[in-house]
Formats: C-alpha cells, structure tokens, sequence
C-alpha cells in the first residue's frame, strides 16, 4: 500500500478517537469502553507509524 | 522518606548523569550545527530517549495523572490524540531533514525565514517561542519545588528544589550542547519508565489487580470511565485541549528542531517508532496512577495531590517512591535544558545574527552561551515569583505555538505562502491567544486552543494571497528536497554515515 494511505488512515483514527467515545462509548463504563478503545487506538498509531516510515531504511 | 535517602539517593543520580554528560563529549564544537544539532550525526536509539524525555515533562507524572484522577478516562484521550499527532513526525521528518542537510539550517525558525525569504519571518517566530516557552520552563521548575517540598515534607524546600533543577539544566547544557543533553535525557527517560512502570504494576496489584481495580471504578466512580463522565471532559473542551497538542512535534521547536539531527531516515524512524513505544507505556502508565489513586483515595482536596499521595502509600517501597521522586524532577531538568539550547540558537542564530549580519559562527556560537543561562536565570526569577502572568503564558504556551503550524505547512505544500502571511499569522495568533486567555479562555464560546488554529490558518491564507509570494524561493526550497531525499534513495545504504563513527564518543 502506498505511503499516503497509511497517512490517512491515521487521521481517520484520530478521527475515530474524537467521534466513538463521545457517542457510542458514551454510556459503557467498564475498562472495555473508551479507556479500551484508546488504547488500542494508540496501539494502531504505532501499527501505522511503522509502514508509513518503511521507505525510510535504507536511506 | 528519610532525609538522609533522599539527598543520597539525588547524589546518586547527579553523580552518573555527570558521568554520562561527560562521556557524551565528542571533540569541541567549534560551530552552530556541532553544538546545536549534534553535528546531524545523532543516532536513533539516543534520539528516540531524549525525544521522549523532552517531550514528556514532569506533566506527566503528576498532571497526568491529575487530570485523570478528576476527569477520569477523557484523560487518556487526550494523551493519545497528541501521540498520534506525532504521526506529523513522519511526514515531515523526512523533509525538515533534507532542507536541514541542504542549506544548513540549526534552528526551525531560521528554516522558515528561509523559506519566505524574511529575516522578520525567523525573529518574529523566535521571539514568539521564547514568549511562551521560558514560562513554560518556569512553571516547569515551580513545579519541581513544590514535588520536593512537599514529597520530602519540607526536607528540600522550595528555593533549594528551583535552584537545583536549574544548576543541573545549565551543566547539562554546558558540558557537550545537545549531545550531553540528549544522553542524560536517555538515561533520566530509561530510568522514569522502568521506576513509573513498576510502582503502577505494584499499586495496581495493592489494589486487588487490573479487574478489581476497574470494578471498583466501575461501581464507585463510573462516570471516570466515560467522556464527557463527569463534565470535565465536555467536547469543547476535549478539543481545545486537543487540537494544539496534535500539532506540540510541529509547533515546539525543542522537538522539531530534533527533525535536523538524526544522522539518517533510518535513524529518525528508529527516533519516532522508539518514541511511540515509549510515549504509549508511559502515557497508560500515568492514566493508570490517576484511576489508582481515585480508587484508592477519593477524597483529595486537589487533583494535583494523586501522585504524592501514591508515592507516599503503602503500596510503594520508600526507595522507589524515591527513585520516582528524583525521577520527577530529572523529567523537568531534561525539558528545561532542550527548552534553553533551543531557545539559545534561535537567539543567536535567528535574532543576534540577522541584527548584525555577517555574524560568524564561531561568535554565534559564543552568543548562544551566553544566552543559555540568562534563560536560565529568567526562568528561575519567574518560578520563584509565581506571577499571575507567567502561569497564564505557560498554559496559553501550546495554543500560542500553534500559530506556526500553518506557516510551516505552507512551506513545504504551498507555493503562494508569503512572509506577510506568515509574520501576520504568528504575531496575530499569538496576540489573539493571549486576549482569549485574559477574557477567561472563552470568545464565542470557544477556547483558545480551538482559535489558536483557526486564527492562524485565516491569517496565513488571507494575508498571503494579498501579497506576492517568493516563488524562485519556493521552488528552490521544493526542488532540495526532492533532490535530496532522491540521492539518499539511490545512493542506499552507502550514504548513511557509519552507525560506529556516531558512536565513536562513547
């Protein structure tokens, strides 16, 4: 996948963090409601980190 | 606490920094980039500590942490909000790098006075960042006096905790510029992980485990587990908060300013995923204090008492909670002293240089030290001060950078950016942010960390399509990356310099 893909996937995350706990989560008070969906948000920034800086090896 | 730990347990720590600072010496730096960037030689596993402690301030640990504990889970949010805002990193690295590497640049601002060919364009944003991070700095240090003195019940008082961090910020400064600081940056942030990591572990396990912990939040405190919960976290504040932390890589120049000094791509890859790995541990680390110490003890008469109260539990052995005391105020040394050596080059380079120009490096340079204590010391007089307008400039610090972001987007993705438009933009923000904050942080309704970007990105646009744009500048500027990061491409690994020669020093 192309470089600016990965990009944009990122901003749809942050996106996501912005709409998803102030609506769905917004009633689920247990550790798998928004303190879970964070988290795995941050666990996805890094995901996504690695393949947008793939290109960097090597240079 | 006994005393007597205490001050062995700082001597300790003073004693091994000085020796790294020491070791980290590589020959003298006779010139800007040497001292300033490391000779752009600096490799990714140091960058990727430093960055971090840099970064991660002793907000952290205590604001964090407080934050949670009064407004429960939105705090996580915000934290990982501007950790994915560290994603910008990525996308410009890469080229803040190769115009750095082509046209020499040390300072982020002189990169931009470049760009649209305005000296007034590098003093303003250097004027501008010094106005909001020295009392960033200072509130930085006030907090490392009241840690103290509070934690050791007085045994370090406040003036003594203040002058200490700043004696030990300065040295670090000293001993080898921004090599020395980076390399105790990396021990203090090896050191804070690990101590943060294992006292959550430990609470958390006092507490009846990660399950009882959360039940017990579930049934006492259940809005802690949602946002807005319970109203601390509206969406208007949520994104006030927010918005100008997703910009902090791009709008603080100690960070962006480390986007000159990876010795390769490789390098400052290894900097930003080291970082998130970091960043992400530390940051559910300190949510996980705050959510602690509201289980454990509810009823604190302020927000910012979670993390003292914790360490001084019981469920935390004194000589961690000491570790992790020194470690506060090591997180504050490590921000106040990449703070100076940033705002000291942009001093010299971007200010005293383009005053009297045909300024030689050499006196640059020399300019730069003299500098880095008089910030120092100005930080120190603030912090002991405690003035009224100090606190409100240091929390309008990161709404009031933002007023760079769109300058520095334009640079790179828009040719018809002008210097009018930039000055305007970050003159006008900054000015704007600080009415906003002295109305009460509210115009129309809406925060200043919202106005901030907004404000900036009119002003950019609106003023730069009124007047005429450097457009030979522009391209020249385009033509050096794309030129630059193609020879790296094709010239491989050939082109990176030896891994072992950038850690010769050591």
């Amino acid at each position: 996948m192309q470089r600016s893909k990965w990009v944009w996937l990122v901003w749809a995350v942050v996106l996501l963090c912005y709409l998803v706990p102030y609506t769905l989560l917004t009633d689920v008070q247990a550790w798998y409601g928004s303190f879970l969906f964070w988290t795995v948000a941050g666990l996805a920034v890094i995901a996504l980190n690695v393949f947008i800086t793939k290109d960097f090896e090597g240079k | 606490m006994t005393e007597s730990l205490i001050w062995w347990s700082v001597a300790i720590y003073l004693l091994v920094a000085i020796a790294i600072a020491i070791l980290s010496r590589q020959g003298k730096s006779q010139d800007m980039s040497g001292y300033f960037l490391g000779n752009r030689q600096m490799n990714g596993f140091v960058s990727a500590l430093s960055y971090s402690a840099t970064t991660y301030s002793a907000f952290m640990m205590v604001g964090l942490a407080g934050l949670t504990y009064a407004g429960g889970v939105g705090a996580l949010g915000f934290e990982i909000i501007y950790f994915a805002g560290v994603s910008l990193v990525a996308i410009f690295g890469p080229k803040f790098w190769a115009v750095g590497k082509k046209f020499g640049f040390v300072t982020p601002s002189e990169m931009l006075g470049h760009r649209y060919k305005s000296k007034h364009v590098a003093m303003a944003v250097s004027i501008a960042s010094c106005l909001f991070l020295i009392p960033y700095a200072a509130v930085q240090l006030a907090g490392v006096g009241y840690l103290l003195q509070g934690t050791t019940g007085g045994a370090i008082p406040f003036t003594t905790g203040v002058i200490l961090a700043t004696a030990i910020a300065i040295f670090f400064s000293y001993v080898a510029g921004i090599r020395s600081v980076m390399w105790t940056d990396s021990l203090q942030a090896i050191m804070m992980v690990v101590a943060s990591t294992l006292v959550a572990l430990l609470v958390i396990q006092g507490l009846g485990g990660f399950g009882a912990l959360f039940d017990t939040l579930a049934t006492e405190h259940p809005q802690s587990l949602t946002v807005p919960g319970s109203g601390l976290f509206s969406f208007v504040t949520f994104l006030g908060l927010t918005i100008p932390w997703f910009f902090f890589s791009l709008s603080n120049p100690q960070v962006s300013q480390r986007l000159f000094m990876p010795a390769s791509l490789r390098s400052m890859r290894q900097m930003l995923l080291g970082f998130l790995v970091f960043g992400f541990v530390y940051t559910l680390v300190s949510v996980l204090w705050g959510f602690s110490a509201l289980a454990a003890f509810p009823g604190l008469a302020s927000a910012d008492l979670a993390t003292p109260t914790l360490l001084g539990s019981v469920h935390v052995p004194p000589v961690l909670g000491v570790i992790v005391m020194i470690g506060i105020m090591a997180a504050a040394v490590s921000t106040i002293d990449s703070i100076m050596l940033t705002l000291s080059s942009m001093l010299a380079r971007d200010v005293y240089a383009n005053v009297k120009p045909g300024t030689s490096e050499k006196r640059q340079l020399i300019v730069g030290k003299v500098v880095i204590p008089v910030i120092a010391l100005m930080a120190l007089g603030f912090a002991e001060l405690q003035l009224d307008l100090i606190a409100v400039l240091s929390v309008a610090a990161s709404s009031g950078l933002v007023a760079v972001v769109p300058a520095i987007i334009g640079a790179f993705y828009w040719k018809r950016g002008t210097a009018a438009g930039a000055l305007v933009s970050v003159i006008g923000t900054g000015a704007f942010v600080l009415f906003v904050y002295a109305i009460g942080n509210s115009f129309l309704g809406l925060p200043a960390g919202i106005w901030g970007i907004i404000v900036s990105s009119v002003l950019f646009v609106g003023v730069s399509l009124l007047s005429r744009a450097p457009e030979d500048r522009a391209d020249e500027f385009l033509d050096a990356i794309a030129s630059q990061l193609r020879i790296r491409k094709t010239a491989g690994v050939v082109s990176e310099p030896p891994l072992q020669q950038a850690k010769a020093g050591h």
